[in-house]
């Protein structure tokens, strides 16, 4: 380590500790609490990385978080931000966007073509021939800056914490921790978070007595009760103070979201150093000077050995102090704020060499630090609406008027002493922690149920807050010479000018044009300086020209701390237990996980036609629905009538959108007295109950209906077949199974396997004699046990969705959705009986009224003449001899009962008549014929099974 | 998120709840010309401005109810008990 | 063409030749003098804007014409999309339309001198139900008669055209198949914009930018200040003045209803935002477009190395692109169903556009019931590929005064007509 310097007071590193590491392959050292580019600058290290364009080597230029030239891959983590991310032992740490090695990069060359690669330059060539564009293509992707993703990455714990805190404070620099204190003090619930490893801001790299302030504040915060959060980064400020922190520094999580309501935010992100833009800007060498005193006193490195400083402003100052206490030799200062001081640097392709003055003087080096000026980053208070204003005479923009919930203090606000900055910090923290009792009380009030609201109101704190001084600053943007603006894009000043006489001359389109501000610092370091550039060469005001809006995040955020664990449950029905012991194929339909078959459906469907068959019908939606009208209700979103279902009968129904548009289908019984249970199809049931909700409470206020959604609440089951009869005669006692006490299309409620209150309907979706029974969930699995139990001679078997699906096509049963589309109004279905017109009023009549009169497509079986051909569902049903579209195939199988291919299709009216020949178009682009059938139910159509 | 008042649970997230836009009266089903259906079904005002908007509170007590937002500022106006269409469904 | 002024012709050549004499390139468009009166005004400096106005000047030789923005050209829509650009869509309508635009892609850079780095890298649609499979086939099939390159492909395939994709069946959300687009791809949005500004700038057209329209002028309509049905717009009032024109055509996306409004004409239409974002670039590791609409996610990685991602559009109506958090986590979460391996990629930045979305998921374009206001909106989440025939056709629409074929069946009357375009299915997360 032949840069670190001899130990210092206050320095964040553990000599006793040292940790191994690698770079690009070399073994090298570091210590405990080094960041991996300190550690690099330490050992000697001067280039980092190669910039986007031209490949130019480039070292440290402001050694924080924002530091575009320090970006690093670590393992499988790209990009990485060496000059934050604290040195782990054993970390491998290697250079991006090097081809082929950091030190011989053959892309350099780029820069000697530099001149002919302007800005956008890519929109003005390549257009011809035009078949070469994708191998241009290829070639310009290779320049994609970034390091590489290993797909094996493993996703990693990661977690969200939600928080309701009073106030947010966003930076522990010395005003965000007298805020944080003061709010606290004052009985706010506060939650500080700071982006660096430790809090104090710039204090930490300023004297011994900074130190001791900042240490003192943080004791201070800690007894108080100021949850600290470091290593995290408040990177968003959504609506109604929504407030997300990425938490770096969770103990388990890689990278953890925290979702908090603010009553309060406290912006206290200081200011971030602005880099100077002249010739040689980006040689390695030239830094800040925040970068400097930081590598000096935080890691107690040696930035160089003969330094020139550019001193606008007390930062300069404190830099000098900071090279002389390190044994940097100051060759010169230049103190001074004439943008002709300074015209360029040069050096060789790994350092600065010299400094060439405006009086003709050069002057010898390996480091020259800017100090310039300071950019507010802004950023999280433009989230809250706020657009920042132009000062000239500190050469900064500041905050304008945040809303009433979010305040600034500190740095982002003005100039001023150690102490002036925490006495504007304490006075927000009172103001914060003011406002958000009011907030407090507001939302304790603002329910109509709210309980004991804690005395009145309290009354809402104005801000009285003194501003902060702002000191005079001078405007150093750029020097008389071109220079990097964007060291992320590699956009330079000269690029801006050019862009701008081309018409691309306000903030939004330049930005767009050269990709200024675009990078991975997203524009904390360029925007303010591609804004002055333009400016000028605009001939306007910095004011005029404005800014760009800063979009979140504040910091970049992982997916996987955003993405999280992914709370998505499946949906199981109490039998799955049974279904997974038996050989199940499972399939995912909507949220659930249904039996798709146990091993072969035809056999199945064989076995339930001959035997009797039993299915976990569960998902089934079923809606509760009690009170005197009920049969109103039915009525108003049914197609059919309702008024005069008799207790113990069972009635389908269909329903429509407003539009017309079929909405859902199933089967409602009239249960008791002014109790009915409603079937929904599966994927339907949310939509349904959502549907009913909605017309009760504002179309039909006065209607007493209570509806319940109780899916889950009973395991259905399907019992179907010939023995289906006999089988449920053997488990009940209560209940007449005999045809005429018990007939189709009835309902009636008693014991199954000693479980009370079953109820069970007679319905035929499979074309069977069948019964469906609701069972209380938590006797599900019992009462399918007993129906396998005891039904063995009868030939009970279990069968799933395919052998459903196989036996309702067979039927010729249509399912919404599948065999209906968003556009199908109800006619489409076929079933126009049940479009009951004389009914005063029912969800999507007039539509209904008016289609019928009209040209609509009907959904038909069609059986192929070549009885093995299945067509796929999907095929599209052609007018002969043409390509004009007439219908498609909507759900097709091999029936195992008919020993052929049915279908259902929609066809246009004009070929949906009973005979008729279809031309189906086969996905293998082979056409075949098929014929419209008289019935939907290709088997049993005068349903004599079902009503046996 | 935008915090969306219910008026038995109070401000929620708006993801608790469902958004069901515009609001606006549903014509006599049994007289309305087809123009006065689909103007229903289709049209809308949507106005850069306030908007009287129906909310359901679909993850709390379930209840449907209006409020006016301005959607572009985001500014919520006091929020009505459903049915109420005396406030002047438009 | 002929071109009054010839603006300076790009090529490798002219950057050699100015990177010698180390000269600027001249403006891409005038700054233009003010004027009181058109032949036509367009509102709405987009992509359909700006295109309508370069076919005005180039197929019709219209070019005493303006196009009004109030903020700066691609600030809305055109400016903020994730440039996917394909024509597998659903309907006979709805692909025959979209193809139309692929065409004019495909030659635009030549077209327009302008390189609008149109990357056909293919598009893959994944289905993770078998309803969704469905749907998928539908297209396919719709997409074949129309001499499309369209098909289903399973997983295998899906695996060899994007690695990172998990195509395991033990994931909450398997990917059974996905519709493959070969033709579909990506397109530089802002360069697109740019190119039909330039070009419309040569031919004459006028680009007046900052220039915010606050009312639409009618006279004889049925409803206040003779607007309305049976009304004659004769021009429009603007922050810097009034213009006349006899014929105004609204463009204006997810503002549409606003201006629509300003002529005393309802239409069809909410705004919702939709959002989009992207991650910190890293080496190209996905080369096609993926969607997944039951995850309601889209991604491509473009030439500079970010993912580009996007969504379907936000659920409350509202002006403000403030943008949501939920966004970024559903998104994020999503996206690491799809491709496990990529939780350590940061998201850099998030934005969000405005919508103009419609019950059939399809433009309203061509006549309204005021004499002389057109309408090309309802553009959704999906308008940007339709930029370059929307634009020819609502040239044709306006020149002729009549409404061409290819845009019949998406004009406003439908709707009172009740003859919706079936896209809805397809669409929902189509872009
Ligand atoms: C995040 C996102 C992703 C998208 N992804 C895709 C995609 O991948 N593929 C795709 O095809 N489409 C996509 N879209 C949709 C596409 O961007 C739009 O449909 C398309 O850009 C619309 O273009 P336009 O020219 O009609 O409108 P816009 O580009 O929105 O232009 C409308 C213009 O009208 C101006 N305006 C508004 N009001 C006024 C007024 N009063 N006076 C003057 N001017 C006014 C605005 O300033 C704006 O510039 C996406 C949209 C978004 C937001
Ligand atoms: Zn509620």
């Amino acid at each position: 380590m032949k840069n670190r310097l001899p130990s210092r007071a206050g320095e964040q590193i553990d000599r006793s500790t040292i940790l191994s590491f690698t770079w690009n392959g070399k073994k090298l050292e570091g210590f405990a609490g080094d960041t991996i580019a300190s550690a690099l600058v330490a050992n000697g290290v001067t280039v980092l990385s190669r910039s986007m364009k031209y490949h130019r080597p480039r070292g440290l230029l402001t050694a924080d978080y924002w530091d575009p030239n320090a970006t690093v891959q670590v393992g499988d983590e790209p990009n990485v931000r060496a000059a934050h991310r604290r040195l782990e032992d054993g970390m491998v740490v290697s250079a991006q966007n090097v081809s082929p090695s950091l030190r011989f990069d053959v892309k350099a060359a780029n820069g000697l073509v530099g001149r002919f690669l302007t800005a956008g330059f890519y929109y003005k060539t390549f257009m011809k021939p035009a078949a070469l564009w994708p191998r241009y293509e290829k070639i310009l992707a290779t320049f994609a800056p970034g390091g590489k993703v290993d797909l094996n990455t493993p996703h990693g714990y990661h977690d969200k914490r939600y928080a309701h805190p009073d106030v947010v404070v966003a930076g522990a620099g010395p005003a965000g921790l007298a805020a944080a204190i003061a709010a606290a003090a004052d009985g706010a619930s506060v939650m500080l978070v700071e982006h660096e490893h430790e809090v104090g801001g710039h204090l930490l790299w300023g004297t011994d007595d900074d130190r001791a302030t900042a240490a003192a504040l943080r004791a201070e915060a800690e007894a108080a009760g100021v949850e600290i959060l470091t290593n995290s980064t408040v990177t968003g400020r959504y609506e109604d103070n929504w407030v997300a922190i990425a938490q770096r520094s969770h103990p388990m999580a890689v990278e953890r979201l925290i979702k908090a309501r603010a009553k309060m935010l406290i912006v206290a992100a200081g200011t971030i150093e602005r880099p100077y833009v002249f010739a040689g800007n980006d040689l390695p060498g030239v830094m800040t000077s925040g970068a400097v005193q930081r590598l000096i006193r935080m890691y107690g490195v040696k930035p160089g050995t003969r330094a020139v400083v550019l001193a606008a402003n007390d930062s300069g100052a404190a830099a000098v102090a900071a090279l002389d206490d390190a044994g940097v030799d100051v060759a010169r200062v230049i103190g001074s704020g004439d943008r002709a001081a300074l015209v360029k640097a040069t050096g060789s392709s790994t350092r600065i060499r010299k400094v060439h003055m405006g009086d003709g003087t050069t002057e010898n080096c390996d480091l020259l630090v800017t100090a310039v000026g300071w950019t507010a980053p802004t950023s999280l208070l433009n989230m809250a609406g706020d657009r920042p204003v132009y000062d000239p005479s500190a050469a900064r923009f500041f905050p304008g008027t945040p809303p009433d919930n979010v305040l600034a203090t500190g740095g982002i606000t003005g100039d001023g002493t150690r102490d002036q900055l925490i006495e504007h910090g304490r006075a927000t923290g009172r103001l914060a922690a003011g406002r958000a009792a009011v907030v407090c009380h507001r939302l304790q009030a603002s329910t109509a149920r709210a309980a004991s609201v804690d005395g009145a109101e309290p009354s809402y704190p104005a801000d009285e807050r003194a501003a902060l001084p702002r000191a005079p600053h001078p405007e150093m943007f750029r020097a008389a010479t071109h220079g990097i603006v964007d060291y992320s894009e590699d956009v330079s000043s000269k690029d801006l000018f050019g862009a701008a006489a081309e018409g691309f001359d306000s903030v939004e389109l330049i930005k767009r044009f050269t990709t200024a501000t675009m990078g991975p610092s997203q524009g904390k370091l360029e925007t303010v300086n591609t804004v002055a550039v333009l400016a000028e060469a605009r001939g306007e005001t910095i004011a005029e020209v404005g800014t760009t809006v800063w979009r979140p995040p504040y910091a970049p955020i992982t997916l996987g701390a955003l993405g999280g664990r992914v709370f998505e449950p499946v949906r199981v029905s109490a039998i799955q237990p049974w279904h997974e012991a038996n050989g199940v194929t499972p399939i995912l339909a909507g949220q659930w996980i249904r039996p798709e078959h146990y091993g072969d459906p035809a056999e199945e469907v064989r076995n339930t036609r001959t035997n009797v068959g039993i299915t976990d019908v569960t998902p089934l939606g079923k809606l509760d629905l009690q009170g005197p009208d009920v049969p109103k209700l039915l009525s108003l979103l049914y197609t059919n009538k309702w008024m005069q279902l008799p207790v113990g009968g069972v009635r389908y129904g269909i329903m429509c959108a407003e539009d017309g548009v079929v909405l859902d289908d199933g089967v409602t019984g009239h249960l008791g007295d002014d109790h009915y249970l409603m079937t929904t199809t599966s994927s339907g049931a949310a939509t349904v109950w959502n549907w009913i909700e909605m017309w009760l409470q504002t179309e039909r206020p006065e209607w007493q209906v209570h509806v319940t959604p109780i899916t889950t609440g009973l395991a259905s089951i399907n019992i179907a077949g010939p023995n289906s009869r006999a089988l449920l005669g053997r488990l009940t006692d209560d209940i007449d199974l005999g045809p005429e006490a018990f007939a189709y299309m009835q309902v009636r409620t008693g014991t199954i396997a000693g479980i009370d209150d079953c109820i069970t309907w007679r319905i035929g979706f499979t074309g069977e004699l069948s019964y469906e029974i609701h069972v209380p969930s938590q006797h599900g699995l019992h009462v399918w046990n007993q129906l396998l139990e005891h039904g063995v001679d009868l030939g009970v078997q279990p069968f799933g969705l395919e052998a459903q699906r196989i036996m309702r096509l067979e039927k010729g049963h249509f399912i919404v959705g599948q065999d209906t589309d968003g556009l199908s109004k109800a006619p489409t279905t076929g079933m126009i009986p049940l479009l009951k017109l004389d009914k005063d009023d029912w969800a999507g009549k007039p539509e209904v009224a008016w289609v019928l009169d009209d040209d609509y497509p009907v959904v038909v079986a069609v059986q192929p003449t070549d009885p093995t051909v299945v067509p796929e569902e999907a095929c599209q049903i052609l007018r002969a001899d043409t390509i004009d579209i007439v219908g498609r195939i909507t759900s097709s199988r091999f029936s195992p009962t008919l020993g052929r291919s049915i279908c259902l299709a929609q066809v246009s009216q004009e070929f949906s008549e009973p005979g008729t020949e279809l031309t189906v178009l086969l996905v293998n682009g082979t056409r075949t014929t098929a014929r419209v059938m008289e019935h939907h139910a290709h088997f049993d159509p005068e349903g004599t099974r079902l009503r046996g | 998120m935008l915090l969306v008042p219910c008026p038995n649970c109070g401000p929620r997230n708006a993801a608790d709840l469902t958004y069901r836009g515009e609001s606006h009266a549903r014509p006599d089903p049994n007289t309305a010309t087809r123009e006065e259906w689909r103007t229903y079904l289709y049209l809308r005002d949507n106005p850069s401005g306030w908007l009287r908007e129906s909310w359901y509170c679909s993850s709390g007590c379930r209840t449907h109810f209006q409020i006016e937002r301005h959607t572009f500022t985001g500014e919520l106006r006091e929020p009505l008990l459903p049915g109420s269409k005396t406030g002047g469904e438009s | 063409m002929a071109l009054r002024n010839h603006p300076a012709k790009y090529s490798a050549f002219g950057l050699v030749r100015r990177g010698l004499r180390k000269t600027n390139w001249p403006r891409v468009w005038r700054e233009p003098d003010w004027k009181s009166s058109y032949d036509v005004i367009i509102i709405g400096g987009g992509v359909h804007g700006l295109a309508t106005a370069y076919y005005l000047a180039a197929n019709h030789g219209i070019t005493n014409v303006a196009v009004l923005d109030k903020a700066y050209l691609g600030s809305g829509g055109s400016g903020r999309n994730t440039a996917i650009v394909r024509s597998n869509y659903l309907t006979p309508e709805g692909v025959a339309f979209y193809d139309r635009s692929l065409d004019l892609y495909n030659t635009m850079s030549v077209d327009l001198n302008l390189n609008v780095m149109f990357s056909e890298r293919g598009h893959m649609t994944l289905a993770h139900t078998d309803s969704a499979l469905r749907t998928m086939n539908w297209r396919a099939e719709v997409n074949k008669l129309q001499k499309i390159d369209s098909s289903v492909i399973g997983p295998d395939e899906i695996k060899k055209l994007a690695p990172s994709l998990d195509v395991s069946t033990n994931t909450r959300y398997p990917i059974l198949g996905a519709l493959y687009h070969p033709p579909g791809g990506t397109i530089r949005h802002d360069a697109v914009v740019w190119g039909y500004a330039r070009g419309a700038d040569a031919q004459g057209v006028d680009l007046h930018q900052k220039t915010e329209v606050l009312d639409i002028l009618c006279e004889g309509g049925d409803g206040a200040d003779g607007k309305g049905a049976g009304a004659t717009v004769t021009g429009v009032r603007t922050r810097r003045g009034d213009i006349s024109a006899p014929i105004v055509v609204n463009c204006t996306a997810g503002w549409a209803s606003t201006i629509a409004g300003m002529a005393g004409v309802r239409l069809p239409i909410t705004t919702h935002p939709l959002q989009a974002a992207v991650t910190e670039p890293v080496k190209a590791f996905l080369p096609t477009v993926v969607v997944s609409g039951s995850l309601h996610v889209y991604v491509s990685q473009t030439d500079r190395g970010e993912l580009v991602f996007g969504a379907s559009v936000d659920p409350v109506a509202t002006y403000n692109m403030g943008g949501t958090l939920e966004f970024t986590e559903e998104l994020a979460g999503h996206v690491l169903e799809l491709m496990p391996g990529i939780s350590k990629m940061r998201l850099l930045r998030q934005w969000a556009g405005l919508c103009d979305m419609t019950p059939d998921y399809s433009p309203v374009m061509g006549p309204t019931p005021v004499e002389g206001f057109y309408v090309d909106v309802g553009w959704g989440t999906y308008g940007f590929k339709a930029g370059p025939v929307s634009g020819e056709q609502m040239a044709a629409c306006v020149a002729n005064r009549a409404t061409p074929d290819l845009i019949k069946p998406f004009e406003l009357s439908r709707f009172t007509e009740g003859e919706l375009v079936g896209e809805k299915g397809a669409a929902a997360v189509g872009h």
